[in-house]
């Protein structure tokens, strides 16, 4: 168990790292696949509360450290009006609030129906994207919604769904080397059968 | 609901209510920590990608051959800036010859850099380029191509720097329009992800007389950007109630952006 949180708090580190080199597809609307949000939520219904709380306080945080843009500066008479930056931590509670989604389903995955995980992982980056996007507009004011950013919003979501029953299938060979089960009632189930 | 689920629930809202309060500061610490702690893997990933698109493109050249135009490439772009900046030199000094008082000389020393990667951000609009406080890069310096401004610098480390693009909402200039009085603040809008990217220019007169066409310059003033850098020509106007609005197609191609230059000795800015 505690083998099995290790490495998934490392599998989210490494996710940090490969993110940076996955670009934006241009020819989908700018949408791309956002692998941090997508091993967070596979690993958050493969684990208890508290483990789950700390994969998204390390991610909101470290997720924040990566994209947060500094204030713009500059006289104060001439910007008077600047843009509004998001605050620093705001995505530990996004994450969060997607990890405790995922978790509603984890007795559907223990059952060994990680399916429904994989689909549920679709929406959440879809209701993140969705949150950050009104918590943006909130802070700015102005709301503008385009038909691009929806489609951004879409595929994104979409793209990175695709990806999912392979991080599942990870997270299943790490546990299996860790001894740990990650979806017991099917285990039992299969036990029973054989 | 079981105590150790309340007690990381608690912690949690502990460690995010730190993490809401801390100081920009403080921000930038921690960016620099975790930019410090992965840099070793984005200089090595960059690499192999760098890597990997010169091979790709061996087939036709040599690779002495391709650094060489590379360098040429970057001596041209940066030849075109400073003859830019000199033309606009010799315009002002023109204009100004019988003023007494003008004693003012300017340098407009850059840094060449290459854009190494777009950062995988979903909303902002930044990129990195390859050179950091190694050599004198600091925050708020103006980014320029040979074609006009790129950006400004956000967040600089070692060897690599963090710019905010101009088409961001967060990158505000303040700007006028060539062959009038008008002046504005142009900045980047919101969920523009498709095809050529407008700006739009705020805060011009009620009765602003713009037509399409016309360039747009940098003022000098706000303590940021230098004077006379073009950002880009008037595509349409919209008068409102109380101000008009002016959408500016972008001078630079943001979708191929490969050399740019950070512009490291500030001439004097007008406040």
């Amino acid at each position: 168990m505690t083998r099995y949180t290790l490495i998934t708090v490392l599998l989210v580190l490494a996710s940090f790292v490969v993110q940076q080199f996955l670009p934006a597809l241009t020819a989908l609307h700018h949408s791309r696949v956002l692998l941090v949000q997508l091993v967070f939520l596979c690993a958050a219904v493969t684990v208890g509360q508290p483990t789950m709380l700390l994969l998204a306080f390390v991610c909101g945080f470290l997720w924040d450290a990566q994209c947060s843009i500094g204030a713009h500066g500059g006289d104060p008479e001439i910007y008077s009006q600047p843009v509004e930056s998001l605050r620093f931590g705001y995505s530990i509670l996004l994450f969060g609030a997607m990890g405790f989604l995922m978790q509603g389903i984890q007795p559907l995955f223990k059952q060994g129906k990680w399916y429904f995980s994989a689909l549920l992982s679709g929406i959440a980056i879809l209701l993140y994207l969705a949150a950050e996007y009104l918590i943006i507009t909130f802070v700015r004011g102005n709301f503008i919604f385009t038909k691009a950013t929806a489609l951004q919003m879409a595929y994104t979501a979409l793209l990175t769904m695709l990806f999912s029953p392979l991080v599942f299938w990870i997270l299943f060979r790490i546990a299996s080397w860790c001894r740990h089960s990650i979806n017991p009632e099917a285990a039992k189930k299969r036990r029973r059968h054989f | 609901m079981k105590p150790l689920n309340l007690i990381a629930i608690l912690l949690f809202m502990s460690g995010a209510v730190w993490a809401l309060t801390r100081s920009e500061r403080s921000v930038r610490e921690i960016q620099r920590g975790y930019f410090g702690a992965i840099g070793p893997f984005l200089k090595s990933g960059s690499q192999t990608e760098a890597y990997a698109r010169s091979f790709l493109d061996e087939v036709q050249h040599s690779k002495v051959l391709e650094a060489e135009i590379a360098t040429v490439n970057r001596e041209i772009g940066r030849l075109h800036i400073v003859e830019s900046r000199y033309r606009e030199l010799e315009r002002e000094n023109t204009q100004l010859r019988h003023a007494l008082d003008f004693k003012k000389t300017s340098s407009f020393n850059v840094a060449a850099a290459q854009v190494i990667r777009r950062q995988p951000t979903t909303w902002w609009q930044t990129v990195e380029i390859d050179v950091g406080e190694e050599r004198n890069i600091c925050s708020q310096l103006a980014v320029l191509s040979n074609e006009g401004l790129v950006g400004i610098i956000d967040r600089p480390a070692k060897d690599r720097s963090s710019v905010i693009l101009l088409t961001d909402e967060a990158c505000q200039v303040s700007a006028k329009v060539e062959d009038s009085p008008e002046v504005g603040i142009l900045s980047g809008q919101r969920g523009q992800f498709e095809g050529a990217p407008l700006l739009r220019l705020k805060f011009l007169s009620k009765n602003a007389a713009l037509h399409s066409g016309q360039r747009v310059f940098t003022t000098g003033r706000g303590g940021i950007f230098q004077a006379n850098i073009l950002l880009g020509t008037i595509v349409s106007v919209e008068k409102g109630a109380e101000d008009s609005e002016a959408l500016v197609r972008p001078a630079v191609n943001f979708a191929d952006l490969g050399t740019v230059f950070v512009v490291l000795s500030k001439e004097p800015l007008k406040k």
